[in-house]
């Protein structure tokens, strides 16, 4: 073989997996391209400040928006990140730093069969625990839901992530005459930190798309309300309700709620990544006057 | 470590002063939120009413009403999770019983609106017009004409010319009110159909395709030549859909509007408003329509979702309002309004309304 042909066959490898990279990111692009032509018309002032009301309004020009919808995504699904993530992190921790622990087998059983269960049933279960007894649909049922969604993907994220930080740390701690406990929040924990926040992000991500646990838990709400303890609108809900009803005035603004919806998606991911980022950078510098020795590691 | 702890402090905040300021606004005495959900068909009347009836408050009462379908509607008005329930199948005698058994009182299905079911079609060159007879559209929907240039179709539309198209039949996979009314029509039309498929929110369809809403048999309608489905009047001819008159029991043929709709109406209502006025004896009522009814508990007590006298009050003045002044908002709206039999039916109902054992429906009606 030739040093020729080799080259060649880099080229046509390296060529080869751009063109898949590019299969994978194309259908992204397409869909961003298509819900922002589609709902930007739909975009306006209004829409960032007014509540839904009634069809009649958007029939009759009168004001009206999603205000109400975004407002009550972000209590929502801060609420659920607020619920899941504690427990999604212990779990994690659990799973990696303990590994011998009894639970274990049981507990991995439980996380695979959470993550594969279909987000409905999240909504069904919340619907019993939360709503009934309550009595009224709430906000909260519905950060319930969107919590048991979040809670096998952080759990998994934070378990992969431990898994992968270096052993020597561990060492090092527990050299220095550490318990296991104080080596895993304050050595293990801090050096995964990157990748234990991005793991919460995408379960952020993952849950804030989903409309179907919050039909029969948040329930909706065509007005603005911040009470956590009443109905409260989200927008995949509100893009579900407006997308099949009749009206076309409110088919352009379930456009234009999907474009907010990819907004605040995108929006958070990035923000995570940027503030891991920069937090990590910290981290290094801090470590590097005080033990230059350990920057490997980290 | 501290980094995390401070946006973990954030995400606190975020969360916790919007829910604290929420929760002072909804202890005031003033604002009163009323919960309702269910039936599709009349969500677009009822938020409406909804939104004027918190103008005309002054913003004091907010009415969230949320369109989930009769079935929803009717499930979640029994589990107690709604403060009233809406839908297009009227409660049946079982699920009376069974609320009379566990609240002691009855439920009431009070009328609030009527509409029309249309048979909608898509036949490349026939505009909206085709005239339909029960006997047809149930045999077109049990497979037996399976071509629009059939010789029955031609005999009732002299005037039409048929392509040689397959009939494609398009129905609703979920549960829904409109299938009950459309359903309800053909069982009192043909034997067979009553025989073999009966009536319902969802029933065990012969042929065709199944879609979930109204949007969803639209869509079919819309992309396949040669289909015919049923749907709510009102996305019809939003969604400029073309649809057929049906020839009512009197030998008229009636195209679905509201007039029509209305007239479907003119008969000796029972006193529980409980009542099919599809294929109707009146003259020029369309032969596929249907009253919509708001679900309400006799002892509103009893009801969990109310759980103060004052919601229960507001909810008799809101429900008042809207088989009264709220009728207004209807034709606008492409509404039936509901003849006045119906109207004073159901300020009957609401004038017997009790909390804890006391009478309030009249009492609060008279000082409105």
């Amino acid at each position: 073989m030739t040093l020729k042909t080799r080259y060649l066959r880099d080229r046509i490898v390296v060529s080869l997996l751009a063109s898949m990279t590019a299969l994978v990111v194309i259908p992204l692009c397409v869909i961003i391209a298509y819900v922002g032509i589609n709902g930007i018309g739909a975009l306006s002032w209004d829409f960032f400040t007014e509540e839904l009301g009634s069809p009649a309004r958007a029939m009759q020009g009168r004001p009206t928006g999603l205000a109400h919808s975004i407002v009550g995504t972000l209590i929502i699904d801060s609420l659920a990140v607020c619920m899941a993530a504690p427990v999604g992190i212990g779990t994690g921790i659990l799973l990696s730093e303990f590994p011998d622990h009894p639970v274990n087998p049981i507990l991995r059983v439980l996380t695979s069969t959470l993550n594969g269960m279909p987000a409905v049933l999240m909504g069904m279960l919340a619907f019993s625990l939360v709503v009934k007894p309550m009595g009224r649909f709430s906000a909260l049922a519905g950060s319930f839901a969107l919590a048991l969604v979040m809670l096998p993907i952080i759990a998994r994220a934070v378990e992969g992530v431990l898994n992968i930080t270096p052993w020597s740390i561990r060492e090092a701690g527990l050299a220095l005459g550490l318990p296991r406990w104080r080596v895993t929040l304050s050595m293990v924990l801090p050096a995964a930190k990157r990748g234990v926040v991005t793991g919460v992000l995408i379960a952020f991500a993952r849950a804030a798309g989903e409309a179907a646990p919050l039909l029969f838990t948040s329930f909706g709400n065509n007005y603005m309300n911040t009470n956590i303890l009443k109905p409260m609108d989200t927008l995949p809900q509100r893009l579900y309700s407006l997308a099949i009803s009749p009206y076309r005035q409110w088919h352009s603004m379930g456009w234009a709620a999907g474009i907010v919806l990819m907004i605040i998606v995108l929006a958070s991911f990035a923000a995570a990544r940027l503030l891991s980022r920069e937090s990590a950078g910290l981290h290094i510098k801090s470590d590097r006057s005080k033990k230059p020795e350990s920057n490997k590691e980290v | 470590m501290k980094r995390c702890g401070f946006i973990l402090l954030i995400m606190f905040a975020v969360m916790l002063s919007p829910a604290a300021a929420g929760r002072r606004t909804g202890e005031s005495v003033l604002s009163v939120e009323l919960t309702g959900a269910g039936a599709s068909f009349p969500a677009p009347l009822i938020t409406t009413m909804a939104d004027e009836y918190r103008e005309v408050t002054g913003g004091r009462v907010t009415v969230n009403y949320q369109s989930i379908g009769s079935g929803g509607g009717i499930r979640q008005f029994k589990e107690q999770t709604i403060m009233f329930g809406a839908t297009e199948a009227y409660l049946s005698d079982a699920d009376i019983v069974e609320i009379q058994t566990r609240t002691g009182g009855t439920a009431y299905t009070m009328v609030i609106t009527l509409g029309s079911v249309a048979p909608a079609y898509h036949v490349p060159g026939v505009p909206s017009g085709i005239t339909f007879t029960g006997e047809l559209l149930a045999d077109m929907f049990l497979g037996r004409i399976t071509n629009w240039n059939d010789p029955r179709l031609k005999a009732v539309n002299p005037g039409i010319t048929f392509p040689n198209l397959p009939v494609q039949i398009a129905h609703r996979s979920d549960g829904s009110g409109t299938t009950n009314v459309w359903t309800d029509y053909l069982s009192k039309i043909s034997a067979e159909w009553r025989g073999r498929i009966g009536f319902g929110t969802s029933v065990n369809w012969p042929i065709g395709i199944g879609a979930n809403g109204n949007e969803g048999v639209a869509g079919v309608i819309m992309s396949s030549p040669g289909s015919l489905g049923y749907l709510s009047l009102v996305y019809a001819t939003l969604n400029d859909i073309p649809y057929g008159a049906v020839i009512n029991a009197s030998g008229n043929a009636i195209l679905p509007d509201l007039a029509s709709t209305t007239a479907a109406a003119d008969m000796n209502l029972p006193e529980d408003t409980r009542v099919s006025i599809t294929d109707t004896e009146s003259p020029n009522g369309f032969p596929v329509s249907s009253f919509a009814w708001i679900m309400i508990y006799e002892h509103l007590d009893q009801n969990r979702a109310i759980s103060t006298r004052s919601e229960a009050e507001e909810l008799i003045r809101f429900l008042y309002w809207c088989i009264t002044d709220g009728q207004k908002l209807s034709e606008p709206l492409d509404f039936a309004p509901l003849p006045d039999a119906a109207v004073s039916r159901a300020a009957a109902m609401l004038r017997s309304l009790t909390w804890k054992g006391e009478i309030i429906g009249s009492s609060v009606i008279d000082s409105m």
